[in-house]
């Protein structure tokens, strides 16, 4: 009982407007001064493992910064450029090739928000420019984006892996299935609408454009590569090269040096507007200088502010996950569903439901944190995957993110596109509606999931 | 932020910020290639980065509550009448004063016995400092080695003995001035709520400052 009390205070203070890091940290404080023995000191202690003890989580602040410098870099263009030469010839072209850019950056890119801004500023305004509605268009970014955290590498990923111990390469290779998936899917739909309503098409640029603007996107591509063979090797030729953890640092120090020294979009080698980038040639000392620039230090004190904010709130989750362990509260959790004789079909839909409930108020590590170890140890009981079971959980949080009141991505699409939040809202629900079914796919069909990372790294072994 | 011109403090803070950022990704990418260029490890990689990334962290909350960059649930405050959104910004300064104060003797209390100094006796409040405790000066990191710049510590924590790794309380000293830190931005992010010249504590989204900017480059 006295665990519904600290739910309540948790929901109370988040409502009233208390920064979600500090309604979770002190609503577990008040809870352990007040029902056990646990000392001040110990919560200061379980604060600092959140990073001494997770060296997992370690990969969350070097994707983030990977994908800041990818979206300063000037990348998103060019993967633009890619996709409207590959499919903007089809009806509604170009809105395919907006999930088609949205796909490729969240291949490079950990984050859902982050997708919507780097590829929204530029597809939102060049959809409107070729006669598409300025709804319809928000509409298929908003959706398009969500894949940013389905697609890896995935910042909400590693939170899981790391939250129920978990292997962080095992979660991302489960998602590439489910995000082609969800993405062609979404691509489909728009077509479908596209033939309907008679949507504008683009011209067929021809082979040439095609190799052109793959030739120029692909130093971009190439950090996908690095990524998967990193973490995975190639199979027959090499082993996994290096760690996720290790994978992401690469990823920012390559995105790094693609930024500054071959696009030059950002750095000492940017002109103004129009003028070519100076070659590296040209002016060497930049080799230096690029390190020490405005603009290096720009991105990454953003990505430093992003890193900050969510990992003080996965922190404080962390406590909150202390307490609950500390009171045997996942124990009784699963003792109470499964006493009243719940199979995996409905504890499915139970998780469904308390994770869309929560997306609404929560923000989504923070949330997966409280929420994946209650139903972890229920899921094993019943058989599930949890590998299953984290892209179930991912593909909810990436509905939380489009649905209102807190939905993430309407926000980012609303100030990206300068619409009001609920013209956006209306605009998304057509594609919410595929989101759904792809939801009830992903649930109910396990191996869209688990037969890639089987299939690489063998079957998953439960040691309980 | 707009129109205001950026402070002495607000510069260090952001340039700390960026610098521990970028070190933490140099270490990590440098162990990579003497793992495999040169053959070696660099042992102490890890666990350095680890140290680096929670005093990023910690360091950061702080600056992150001056620049109203933390997360919250704006929902209903954006709904409800001035009078009562105001009321439930001194419940939310309150509640933010008491973690950080409690936040504050709890690492003040873990960290003390690490620095040979004493904890602070009661559960909630600090009521004096305890007689008996343990002294932990001598209790070292796993890998990072000692520097000779630190070897004064030996003296002052270890009783002349020498560190073979750096002492524990080099690491951990971040969570009681993180926190004194932060409490002072909380006190000063409540003045402000008092006065009326915020309304929220928060941002209501991660990408605000990002979407700010992209809006900027599309009308410009």
């Amino acid at each position: 009982m006295t665990v519904a009390l600290l739910f309540v205070m948790i929901i109370s203070l988040l409502l009233i407007g208390v920064p979600i890091a500090v309604g979770l940290g002190l609503s577990s404080i008040l809870f352990l001064l007040l029902f056990s023995d646990s000392s001040l000191a110990s919560v200061a202690q379980t604060l600092f493992s959140a990073f001494e003890g997770h060296f997992t989580l370690l990969a969350i602040p070097f994707f983030i910064l990977a994908s800041s410098f990818m979206s300063t870099g000037g990348v998103a263009e060019r993967i633009i450029r890619f996709s409207i030469a590959c499919v903007g010839h089809l009806r509604g072209g170009l809105a395919i090739a907006g999930v088609f850019a949205c796909m490729m950056f969240a291949a490079l890119s950990g984050s859902s928000p982050a997708t919507v801004v780097a590829i929204g500023t530029i597809v939102i305004a060049a959809m409107t420019k070729a006669g598409y509605t300025k709804e319809f268009a928000a509409g298929v970014i908003c959706n398009a984006g969500t894949l940013g955290i389905l697609i890896p590498p995935s910042i909400v990923m590693v939170v899981y892996a790391a939250a129920v111990e978990v292997s962080v390469g095992r979660m991302f290779l489960a998602g590439v299935i489910p995000g082609l998936l969800a993405g062609l899917m979404l691509m489909t739909a728009i077509y479908v609408m596209a033939r309907i309503k008679n949507m504008p098409k683009g011209e067929w640029a021809g082979w040439r454009e095609i190799g052109r603007s793959f030739r120029d996107a692909s130093w971009g591509l190439l950090l996908i590569v690095i990524i998967m063979v990193g973490i995975y090797g190639i199979p027959g030729v090499t082993g996994a090269i290096f760690t996720p953890t290790e994978a992401a640092a690469v990823a920012s120090v390559y995105a790094f040096i693609v930024a500054s020294f071959i696009y030059r979009d950002m750095g000492p080698l940017k002109t103004e507007d129009g003028q070519p980038n100076i070659s590296l040639f040209k002016k060497p000392q930049a080799l230096i200088t690029a390190f020490f620039h405005k603009d290096t230090r720009d991105t990454l004190f953003s990505a430093g502010k992003l890193t900050i904010t969510l990992m003080f709130i996965i922190a404080n989750a962390l406590i909150l996950k202390h307490v609950l362990t500390e009171e045997q509260i996942p124990q009784q959790v699963a003792n109470a569903m499964l006493g009243a004789g719940l199979g995996p079909i409905m504890f499915l839909i139970v998780v469904n439901v308390i994770l869309l409930i929560g997306g609404q108020f929560m923000e989504p590590s923070g949330l997966l944190v409280i929420v994946a170890p209650l139903v972890f140890p229920i899921a094993i009981q019943l058989g599930i995957d949890p590998i299953h079971l984290g892209i179930i959980m991912v593909v909810n949080m990436e509905i939380g993110m489009i649905t209102p009141p807190v939905g993430l991505n309407l926000f980012v699409t609303s100030g990206v596109a300068g619409m009001p939040m609920m013209k956006v809202v209306k605009a998304a629900l057509p594609f919410l509606a595929v989101l759904f079914v792809f939801l009830i796919m992903v649930t109910y069909i396990p191996f869209l999931s688990t037969w890639l990372p089987n299939l690489m790294m063998g079957p998953e072994l439960i040691i309980q | 932020m707009q129109g205001k011109a950026k402070s002495f403090t607000d510069a260090l803070e952001e340039n700390l910020i960026a610098a521990i950022l970028g070190i933490m990704v140099l270490i990590t990418f440098s162990n990579v290639i003497a793992r495999y260029v040169f053959n070696t490890n660099i042992l102490w990689a890890l666990e350095m980065t680890v140290f680096l990334f929670a005093w990023l962290v910690l360091l950061g909350v702080s600056y992150c509550v001056k620049i109203g960059a933390h997360l919250g649930v704006d929902a209903i405050t954006n709904i409800v009448s001035p009078r009562t959104r105001r009321f439930m910004g001194f419940i939310s300064a309150i509640s933010c004063l008491a973690f950080t104060f409690l936040m504050l003797k709890g690492s003040w209390d873990y960290w003390a016995n690490f620095a040979n100094l004493p904890g602070t006796e009661g559960r909630w409040f600090p009521l004096g400092f305890e007689d008996n405790f343990r002294g932990r000066g001598w209790f070292e990191v796993n890998d990072i080695p000692m520097i000779a710049p630190l070897r004064f510590m030996e003296d002052i924590f270890n009783e002349g003995e020498a560190y073979e790794k750096i002492p524990r309380l080099i690491p951990y000293a971040i969570m009681p001035i993180s926190m004194a830190l932060l409490l002072f931005r909380f006190i000063q992010a409540s003045i402000s709520l008092w006065r009326g010249d915020i309304e929220i504590l928060f941002a209501s989204h991660e990408a605000e400052a990002a979407v700010e900017e992209a809006a900027k480059k599309l009308e410009g």
